[in-house]
């Protein structure tokens, strides 16, 4: 066997320490300051309720944490949602499809949205930003054109809304929403993937020098590909999610969800420049913004003070990479 | 087959590359023996690159073998050169800074798990740190490179190769942005693959370097060989002779003689953070002052404070005996100093404008009609400084972007010159720019110097530094560690500043 | 860059600890709004305010800021405070049922105020309805006309149903009692006010004979009414909806012949007053309706 030397320097040690952690230790901090001011925050309903308002955001937000590691972006994630909840509700509701059959529908569209932003970026040769601003804007017109301006209803679709409101008991953790379940899923089959398998790996190596993961024999243009499908898959389940949870397919549903997922992510350490961060990082953003807004109401706070102090947050978060990079030396 | 064959481990046979209106490569044929150190030489344009990246599978020659191990084979893409044992390193080094070094080593062929698609990541750190020992290379392999030194990420590429079990290892350009130290620690790894008998190709602008580390040598000049020899046989002057095509009697320009001029610049007790600590000197004019050091030593961000790119916590300078204040550039400017920095592309340089605009853009204020840009009067500014300093360019309106290192430095140059400095300092002013061009650099700066500009040159090539400079100043962590006359100092004298080694060294 | 971070994280915990205190006994009541980003639901929560201050009790008001899926997480909010008694301005009437049934699993009674929702058990509802202004404002306008012209609608952010209501009640009123009049055009503006300019910029353009205009929303026609000035165009009578204070102007110096009127600060406070009435054991009847009117030059 070899000897490994171990020659991290305190920089580096404290630097990847607080990349990781950071987050956490505010969202840390902050539950602890809310359960101090209010005795509803800790109570398990209201943990539960975090957790569930936040599912579809969690979802995706790891879709967008994909995009972002591979130095690229998926702005039409919140158009997707909302054009995915509302075929999914209208397969079953106007053409009388089988939920199921509707779910694996829905997805595939999703993907295929996704393989759409990536052919534009791919051959199009279009920046992220720009072709998937377009799909954002296709994706909302297309709902609106589908939908006809108006909600589909699915009060009495019991078996897409359990997927919204319903609960399972589980040993342990007793009632516990679906959605989360579902979320808690997606998120630990991601980083899995992203952590241990070759694909993983190859998208970091992309995000962190696409031309070097080229030369080393990487497939680059497969890599990319599925990674914008995916995005359009999670941002489709995200959507049915998100119609589960309101008994309806909103047309206007989803508005500015890929600037929150954007937020997460980069307050989980998601680099907007490629090759760092991890999805459990960036979901742990999404549920920090989500305590926040949560414990703002519980702290009764008006809500344009809300709206000003989740901005600061936003800034703060980043201003602490930045000290990071610093304290690194890099 | 025959005899010589067999022993060769390289042959590329009369190579010809043309792309559209240049024949690049015209019949050029060279060979590499196994275990050996092979310099290839040329000036910029001279067809080193398109040979390499014939090598390397990224173009197709239109005509010419390459014989490997004594077969013709073809080369397809890089994957192609790297599966016969071909590895190139390019001077941008192709690793992916986050990403650690075991990954870097393996990227593109991790050995798999027992799940399809996941890692075996046990056996992959083995393999990398198995291969990092054997280099002799004291890093951890699960350290994210962009950690490393360059000179250890120069060896993590190498790790790469040898990963990858290539014979032979080529490398561009490797010490361009190491320091002294690395460059020799780089060489030391590079004897010992030699001597495990691993191939490399190795290119260079440093006649110096490839004197210390090659077995043989092959030179281009404009597409076309010109010479392939055993170092030992050769002296800088033929090796020069043979790039340039001419005699060059001396690379140097000769000195005009003692500086008398007044003093034009004067620092005093300049300080800023621990990177400059109380420097003090004196200028003058059509003095040019060469300042010497090892990499960090502060000589850089000496020019900066003075340049008011950072501004200093404490000092005086005076210009023409004058205190002034210089918290900015522009400030700078206006007292006529001007600053031609190490970073051509990223400072000072607009890369996707043309030659013109890049030649002209302080004086653009004066060039305008009404509120338009009189663009016949930049060109004929431009133009003026294109024809002085003979840039080659095809015209004004060609992008600079496209222009030789060389030539874009001479841009850079004239910029400051439609400004006539008082004052004009140069960070490592040939870095990266061939002997041609270098030469035609030092002319340019002795002819400000005659002119009656005072000149700071730093430069991290000692044989420069003593051939150019008309006094020496050696800075080590942030002091002045002595100061030389160049006419009587030796290399010797300056590392020895340079590295600390004396408290203060002078030989005047 | 430390003392900026410092500052910004004190200003942080300065905000936070902004909390209101609550006295003890009186009922708390929270108003989830659809957004507060629109005078008109301005004025609703103040009259709410107003009310909920005149009878003692605490009013907490979340903004949805028109995000379906915003509201739903307000109001579990409010459900985990555990206040006595919601009010609700759904964003929209289907999307809000799962809350108002989670409020139902929790016994908090519910009331809608302005917009109703689509199932659920809600107690009382407190609303003008905006298919009835609609219908007032197609009535007026057919008048105006003396009942034949071509006339443009302005409509509202596609899918909101304050645009579908209203949208619905002029239409219905306009192919039924005054079919004399003809809907030449009929685009969205987006209850903008840039957009209504734009918007009738074009159609304008498009339109030689244009002898009046209906925007869902006063901001719309405002807009309009810029474009039409601007092109010199005369003789058109413009109906906006709300009465906002630029509107009620606008009716005063003749440039806008009519708007309809909600009375936001009514609707707030009847709908608080009706939940004080339940909370203290009190009959209240499932509809409030709120009187609209019609604001015009007398």
């Amino acid at each position: 066997m070899t000897s490994h030397v171990r020659d991290l320097s305190w920089q580096v040690v404290v630097g990847g320490m607080l990349r990781r952690g950071i987050v956490l230790i505010v969202l840390v901090g902050l539950m602890t300051y809310f359960a101090s001011q209010s005795d509803r925050f800790f109570q398990s309903r209201n943990l539960v309720n975090i957790l569930e308002q936040n599912a579809a955001l969690m979802i995706v937000t790891v879709g967008m944490t994909l995009t972002m590691l591979i130095a690229g972006i998926d702005l039409s994630v919140g158009s997707v949602a909302a054009l995915a909840g509302a075929i999914s509700a209208g397969l079953i509701v106007n053409n009388g499809f089988s939920f199921e059959v509707s779910v694996v529908v829905t997805l595939a569209l999703g993907f295929a949205i996704g393989l759409l932003n990536g052919g534009l970026i791919i051959w199009g040769k279009l920046p992220p930003f720009i072709a998937t601003l377009a799909m954002l804007g296709i994706g909302r017109g297309l709902t609106l054109l589908y939908t006809e301006g108006r909600p589909i209803s699915l009060n009495g679709v019991d078996q897409y809304t359990f997927y919204g409101r319903g609960d399972v008991t589980l040993p342990v953790f007793g009632q516990t929403p679906v959605s989360v379940l579902v979320a808690l899923a997606v998120v630990m089959i991601v980083s899995v993937i992203l952590s241990a398998t070759r694909f993983g790996l190859h998208i970091y190596a992309i995000g962190g020098s696409e031309e070097t993961a080229r030369l080393a024999g990487v497939p680059v243009t497969r890599v990319k590909m599925i990674v914008y499908g995916s995005s359009g898959m999670l941002a489709a389940l995200g959507g049915m999610l998100l119609t589960a949870r309101l008994f309806s397919a909103q047309p206007q549903a989803a508005v500015g969800m890929e600037l929150d997922a954007i937020a997460a992510a980069v307050l989980g350490g998601v680099s907007l420049f490629g090759g760092v961060g991890n999805v459990i990082g960036a979901v742990t953003g999404g549920l920090l913004i989500g305590v926040l807004s949560n414990g703002m109401n519980l702290l009764r706070l008006a809500s344009f003070l809300q709206q000003m102090i989740q901005g600061t947050v936003l800034v703060v978060a980043v201003a602490i990479d930045m000290i990071i990079k610093r304290i690194e030396g890099v | 087959m025959n005899q010589d064959d067999k022993q060769t481990l390289l042959r590329l046979q009369n190579i010809h590359k043309s792309f559209p209106g240049v024949h690049a490569l015209n019949d050029v044929t060279m060979s590499v023996l196994p275990g050996e150190i092979h310099g290839l030489l040329g000036e910029n344009g001279a067809g080193k690159s398109t040979l390499m990246k014939i090598l390397n599978g990224v173009y197709r020659a239109d005509s010419g073998n390459i014989v490997w191990q004594g077969n013709a084979i073809e080369i397809h893409s890089p994957q192609d050169a790297q599966r016969n044992g071909i590895s190139m390193i390019h001077q941008e080094l192709a690793l992916v800074g986050y990403l650690d070094a075991g990954k870097n080593i393996f990227l593109g062929r991790e050995p798999g798990g027992i799940i399809p698609g996941t890692i075996n990541w046990g056996r992959m750190y083995a393999d990398a740190g198995r291969i990092v020992d054997e280099l002799g290379l004291a890093i951890d392999v699960r350290r994210p490179v962009r950690f490393f030194s360059l000179a250890q990420q120069q060896m993590i590429e190498v790790a790469k190769a040898l990963s990858l079990e290539a014979r032979l290892i080529i490398m561009d350009e490797p010490t361009s942005s190491l320091t002294d130290r690395e460059v020799e620690t780089l060489f030391s790894q590079m004897r010992a693959l030699r001597d495990r008998g691993v191939s490399i190709i190795f290119i260079s602008h440093r006649l110096e370097e490839i004197f210390a580390i090659c077995d043989r040598v092959t030179v281009l000049r404009d597409g076309a060989w010109v010479a392939t020899s055993p170092i030992a046989d050769l002296t800088t002057d033929t090796l020069i002779k043979y790039m340039v095509g001419r005699e060059v009697d001396q690379i140097f320009e000769p000195r005009t003689g003692s500086i008398s001029g007044q003093v034009i610049l004067e620092v005093k007790d300049l300080n800023r953070g621990d990177r400059v600590k109380n420097i003090t000197f004196q200028l003058r004019q059509g003095e040019i002052l060469g300042i010497a050091g090892l990499v960090g030593a502060g000589r850089t961000e000496t020019l900066e404070t003075i340049f008011g790119a950072h501004p200093a916590s404490s000092g005086i300078i005076r210009v023409n005996g004058e205190q002034v204040r210089i918290r900015r550039p522009d400030q700078a400017i206006k007292q006529g100093i001007g600053f031609v920095t190490e970073d051509r592309k990223g400072q000072g340089l607009f890369p996707a404008m043309t030659v013109a605009i890049n030649i002209a853009i302080t004086r653009l204020a004066e060039l305008v009609r009404a509120v338009l840009v009189n663009r016949g009067a930049v060109n004929t500014l431009a133009e003026d400084f294109i024809a002085r300093l003979d840039i080659r360019t095809p015209s004004a309106q060609q992008k600079v972007q496209n222009l030789s290192g060389g030539n874009q430095q001479k841009v850079i140059i004239s910029r400051w010159m439609t400004l006539n400095p008082r004052v004009l300092m140069l960070d490592e002013p040939t870095r990266g720019i061939d002997v041609g061009a270098k030469h035609e650099i030092y002319r340019l700066m002795r002819q400000l110097a005659s002119e009656g500009v005072g000149i700071i040159m730093v430069s991290s090539e000692l044989p420069e530094i003593l051939g150019v400079s008309d006094r020496v100043l050696v800075m080590h962590e942030g002091r002045i560690a002595g100061e030389f006359n160049p006419q009587h100092a030796t290399q010797d004298d300056l590392m020895t500043a340079a590295t600390g080694m004396v408290q203060e060294g002078f030989r005047l | 860059m430390r003392k900026t971070l410092t500052l910004v994280l004190v200003i942080m915990m300065a905000l936070l600890s902004v909390v209101v205190t609550t006295a003890q006994d009186a009922p708390t009541i929270g108003l989830s709004v659809s957004t507060l980003n629109n005078p008109f639901f301005v004025t609703l929560v103040e009259g709410a305010q107003a009310a909920a201050d005149a009878a003692g009790a605490e009013l907490i008001v979340l903004d949805a800021q028109d995000d379906s899926a915003t509201e739903a997480a307000n109001i579990e909010d409010l459900i985990a405070q555990g206040v006595d008694a919601i009010l609700v301005n759904p964003t929209d009437s289907d999307a809000i049922v799962p809350s108002i049934l989670a409020a139902n699993d929790a016994g908090i009674p519910i009331f809608t105020v302005d917009r109703s929702a689509a199932g659920g058990e809600v107690v009382s509802h407190v609303a003008s309805d905006n298919v009835a202004g609609g219908m007032l404002a197609a009535q007026f306008l057919c008048d105006a006309l003396g009942g034949a012209g071509k006339v443009v609608e302005l409509e509202g952010i596609p899918g909101t149903s304050a645009a579908r209501d209203r949208g619905a009640g002029f239409n219905a009123y306009m192919s039924q009692s005054c079919t004399g009049v003809e809907v030449v055009a009929r685009q969205t503006a987006n209850f903008n006010r840039a957009e209504g300019l734009t918007v009738f910029e074009n159609i304008l353009q498009a339109q030689d004979t244009i002898n009046g205009v209906f925007a869902h929303n006063d901001e719309m026609i405002l807009g309009a009414i810029e474009a039409a000035t601007a092109a010199g165009r005369e003789g058109i009578t413009f109906v906006g909806f709300d009465a906002v204070d630029d509107a009620v102007a606008a009716v005063n110096n003749g440039t806008l012949a009519a708007t309809v009127a909600q009375q936001p600060a009514l609707i707030g406070q009847l709908g608080v007053e009706a939940a004080i009435t339940y909370l203290g054991g009190g009959e209240v009847v499932a509809n409030v309706p709120v009187a609209l009117s019609l604001v015009t030059a007398q």
